[in-house]
């Protein structure tokens, strides 16, 4: 990740009086796979867009392999089609007056690419996403995931430096989409594209990223590693848009002590240098045990509701801590009424940015 | 892989800029000129042929309250009579159709179109020789079976009013149809859930849902009435009924022709038009509650029983009034020396349709008609689709100024807009006046409206990032038009093309000004040929015009048949 690809410094985004995007920074390395998430609204589509150059932005600048893309001091917008940028949409935008060769060989026709080397380029980005038996049907005889295939050969066909993917798989079912994520992440690999991925989706942007952004009401809450957001939620906001999480609210009691309202002290961690103020510290509920570990936090609690899901147990635990909900693996059920015993590890209590 | 960057893309000149603002200017030229000339020419008291005038006053609008009064009551009377019985046909129509088990429901949706391919002007010549005095077949029937006197006389308010319902009947059916379709059923099922009989529900939750609607319709009708032409002048003229459109056009015919209480006259027109079309578009937007939700709901239709034939006569009957009778009418009329629908008078003979193709001024007209049809609506098209483009795609500043610009000619009458055109095109020092280049024009901008509303419906269907991803694919505006939205376009191009052609080949309102004596057109040499010949050859012609359409739409429709399928 030592060279930056695309450097997008205070990007502001406005739609008439409300702001989409505002004051948005982060770079993105060669071969480096980013995903901005985020709930529908907080500004990681229009982001996305602004640097294809689909949005026209208010403020900030947007650079690509160091060229000046947008800026707004100097007044400069290079138009999206030369940017060398490539994008898969949301609906796939596949065009349906064309074959699937047309499709991929589209962007190449447009650089004026001889025929030949035309044909291979088509047939090897065909060949990466296993579409090269139906190179010459209809695009629009073609299933959801067909069509997904198709925008991803199109997108890399003509080798561009940088693909952004605007929630390219919210429209498969989850089988599909739980298979096209792995494939995805494999061909990013191998090819190594450096990429930009939109989705709200935030078990695809833990599975697929280098590095996911959490997004909300138009400004970052969060950059960091899929663990570092899971792990060390900065915020109230990542905490419950990220995995699933328990809010103890209470007061700073001292070097990584926490005391909650119910008069519990917990062991905590922060991510950030704490200044006195935080008043909730966050743990997963996939890693709380009911039995009590040494080292840990332990908080006496009883089963309220048990509730089978299948892959997990979740469990409601009555406690000094308040109600805390729990999740284990289906085995060793505990019945409702049971007392046991609540354990979590400091490193798993994270002091939340007030 | 070769590596193709950024570089490889060639900064382009700007086309669309370019484009952009040509069409912008031709069409602003267009629209906004000849309306500029009608204001001048309306507020002229002086001599009303100079230019530009020699004194303003506003004389000429006090000389329609003061001498043409009756003109609008006359206007006002017609309208409303013709209003009610549009509503009521289309109403009806509507409720048929979309809420009942009536036999034949598709069947029968699918020949309530037809009145559309007849003109209010083939109508009116057909009612002319149904139920006119004396000579009407209705008439001539009552007679012939011993009654005294006239039982039908169509050359009254009554008359006049009843041809342009029959017609406009189909416009009211679409627009209530509409509403009636896009009611959630689930709305008057929980009424019934709620214990509400079916009288109750329809009262209480049916009716005023469906209000809006039929109020919308009542508006756009009744504008529509009050610019309505053809019939008032095929039926009202002969029994000395004067309605403000035909009272433009008269005055434009006295010698010398008083421009400026035309203009004045189509001016006071189109501010009323306009205001009810404005209201029309407020009721339309406020009015339509939740019922609308771009959903097509198919409503569950009520058991009729037996009643449901009767319904099915009732949508028949339409049929019969509005297209079957009138046609079958002129076929009659056309295939005889006299006509008389008595049978052992009759002499038929084909002596009316060889007449009409062998006078050279309906041949002329006829071809010139076409030429135009097809002209107007190839370039037409082309210059549409970018200004819907344009207004709909891009971010162009002031695009909702351009959208207003070219649906503004809807709210002109036809004939106000021909008269404006006339004026303006006798004072600009460019020689097309009288000849088929003005028509062309004309055609083009009273059409605008029609196409862009036609081409909008497609262009708004098409996912936006389809040409997004041409863009990020490299490509400029021009390469993304060319391969990606035009041929996504092409089925509504075709079709807006069809209705920009037939729309061409009948039109009469902005016609009558602008022919002259070497650039005739066929509507208005149908309606001469009514006022100075017999109604035989009148019929015949009209029936030419009329098969000259559809045979050109078949030929047409199996030319392009390739093109509509490979994309539905």
């Amino acid at each position: 990740m030592s060279e930056t690809r695309i450097d997008v410094k205070d990007l502001v985004v406005r739609y008439g009086d409300q702001v989409a995007v505002n004051g948005v920074s982060f770079t993105v390395g060669r071969g480096e796979h980013l995903t901005l998430l985020g709930p529908s609204g907080c500004g990681k589509t229009t982001t996305l867009r602004a640097i294809a150059g689909l949005e026209q932005p208010s403020g900030g600048s947007i650079t690509i392999d160091g060229q000046t893309m947008y800026d707004a001091a100097q007044r400069r917008t290079i138009p999206t089609e030369q940017r060398g940028v490539s994008m898969v949409f949301q609906s796939y935008a596949v065009w349906p007056h064309m074959t699937v060769f047309d499709n991929v060989a589209y962007g190449l026709r447009v650089r004026k690419q001889g025929a030949e080397e035309l044909k291979a380029n088509v047939e090897r980005a065909l060949d990466l996403v296993q579409m090269r038996h139906l190179a010459d049907r209809g695009a629009s005889k073609l299933s959801g995931g067909q069509q997904q295939r198709v925008a991803l050969a199109r997108a890399i066909a003509f080798s561009p430096t940088v693909v952004l993917f605007d929630e390219p798989l919210s429209n498969l079912d989850a089988k599909l989409r739980a298979e096209m994520r792995v494939e995805l992440r494999e061909l990013q690999r191998r090819l190594g594209i450096t990429s930009v991925y939109v989705t709200h989706d935030q078990e695809e942007a833990l599975a697929i990223s280098d590095r996911v952004i959490v997004m909300n009401v138009g400004v970052i809450e969060q950059i960091g590693t899929p663990e570092e957001i899971y792990n060390r939620p900065r915020s109230r906001f990542v905490a419950d848009f990220v995995g699933s999480a328990n809010i103890v609210k209470g007061s700073l009691a001292g070097e990584g002590l926490f005391a909650t309202d119910g008069g519990v002290t917990l062991k905590v961690v922060a991510s950030h240098k704490p200044h006195g103020k935080e008043s909730e510290v966050a743990i997963r509920t996939a890693y709380i045990d009911l039995e009590s570990r040494p080292g840990d936090n332990h908080v006496p609690g009883t089963v309220r509701q048990r509730l089978f899901h299948g892959d997990f147990v979740q469990y409601v635990i009555d406690s000094a801590l308040g109600p805390l909900i729990v999740r284990r693996p289906p085995v060793n059920l505990l019945d409702e009424g049971s007392v046991v015993t609540i354990s979590f590890s400091p490193e798993h209590c994270v002091l939340l940015k007030a | 892989m070769t590596l193709l960057t950024a570089e490889a893309l060639r900064p382009r000149r700007n086309w669309q800029a370019i484009i952009t603002l040509a069409i912008l200017l031709v069409v602003g030229f267009l629209v906004i000129l000849p309306m500029v000339f009608l204001v001048g020419e309306s507020l002229n008291i002086g001599d009303p042929m100079s230019f530009p005038p020699e004194a303003y006053g506003i004389k000429n609008y006090l000389a329609i309250l003061e001498e043409d009064i009756n003109v609008l009551i006359n206007t006002v009377i017609i309208a409303v009579m013709a209003t009610v019985m549009a509503i009521v046909i289309g109403f009806t129509l509507a409720w048929i159709l979309t809420r009942t088990n009536v036999p034949g429901r598709d069947k029968l949706e699918r020949l309530m179109e037809l009145p559309y391919y007849m003109t209010p002007l083939v109508g009116a010549l057909a009612w002319a020789v149904i139920a006119g005095p004396k000579s009407g077949f209705v008439n001539q029937l009552w007679k012939g079976a011993g009654g005294g006197g006239d039982l039908v006389d169509v050359y009254t308010y009554f008359g006049i009013a009843w041809v342009m319902a029959l017609f406009e009947g189909t416009v009211a059916f679409v627009m209530i149809a509409a509403s009636m379709k896009s009611m959630d059923p689930a709305l008057e099922e929980s009424a019934r859930v709620m214990g509400a009989s079916k009288l109750r529900t329809t009262l209480t939750v049916t009716l005023p849902l469906v209000m809006p609607g039929v109020l919308g319709a009542s508006l756009f009708v009744f504008a529509e009435m009050l610019g309505s032409f053809a019939a008032a002048l095929v039926l009202g003229i002969p029994g000395r009924i004067y309605v403000i459109t035909t009272a433009i056009w008269d005055s434009t015919l006295s010698y010398p022709p008083d421009y400026g209480r035309a203009s004045a006259m189509g001016l006071a027109l189109f501010v009323v038009m306009f205001g009810m079309l404005t209201f029309y578009r407020r009721v339309i937007a406020r009015g339509s509650f939740a019922t609308i939700t771009g959903k097509a709901f198919r409503p569950r239709p009520m058991d009729m029983g037996r009643m449901a034939w009767v319904l099915f006569s009732v949508c028949l009957l339409y049929v019969l009034l509005a297209v079957v009778l009138p046609i079958a009418a002129l076929v009659f009329t056309s295939l005889q020396r006299f006509a008389t629908v008595i049978l052992s008078q009759a002499e038929f003979t084909l002596a009316n349709y060889q007449t009409a193709l062998s006078l050279g001024p309906v041949r002329t007209a006829m071809g010139n008609s076409l030429m135009l049809g097809f002209g107007v609506a190839s370039v037409g098209v082309l210059v549409m689709v970018i200004l819907v483009w344009i207004i709909y795609r891009s971010q162009l500043v002031g695009r909702g100024a351009v959208e207003y610009l070219v649906m503004f000619p809807q709210a002109v009458p036809r004939l106000v807009f021909g008269l404006a055109l006339l004026w303006a095109w006798l004072n600009i020092p460019i020689p097309i006046y009288g000849t088929l280049w003005l028509l062309a024009l004309a055609y083009f901008t009273v059409m605008l409206p029609l196409g862009v509303r036609t081409l909008a419906g497609v262009v708004l269907q098409i996912d936006k990032s389809l040409e997004e991803c041409a863009r990020v694919c490299g490509a400029g505006w021009v390469y993304q038009m060319r391969t990606v939205t035009l041929p996504l376009l092409k089925p509504g191009m075709l079709a807006a093309w069809l209705l920009i052609f037939m729309a061409c080949v009948r039109e009469l309102g902005a016609s009558v000004f602008l022919m002259g004596p070497n650039a005739k057109v066929i509507a208005p040499s149908i309606v001469a040929a009514f006022a100075s010949s017999g109604t035989e050859l009148t019929a015949a012609m009209a029936l030419i015009q009329t098969f000259t359409v559809v045979a050109a739409l078949a030929i047409l429709f199996r030319l392009t048949r390739g093109v509509t399928r490979e994309l539905t």
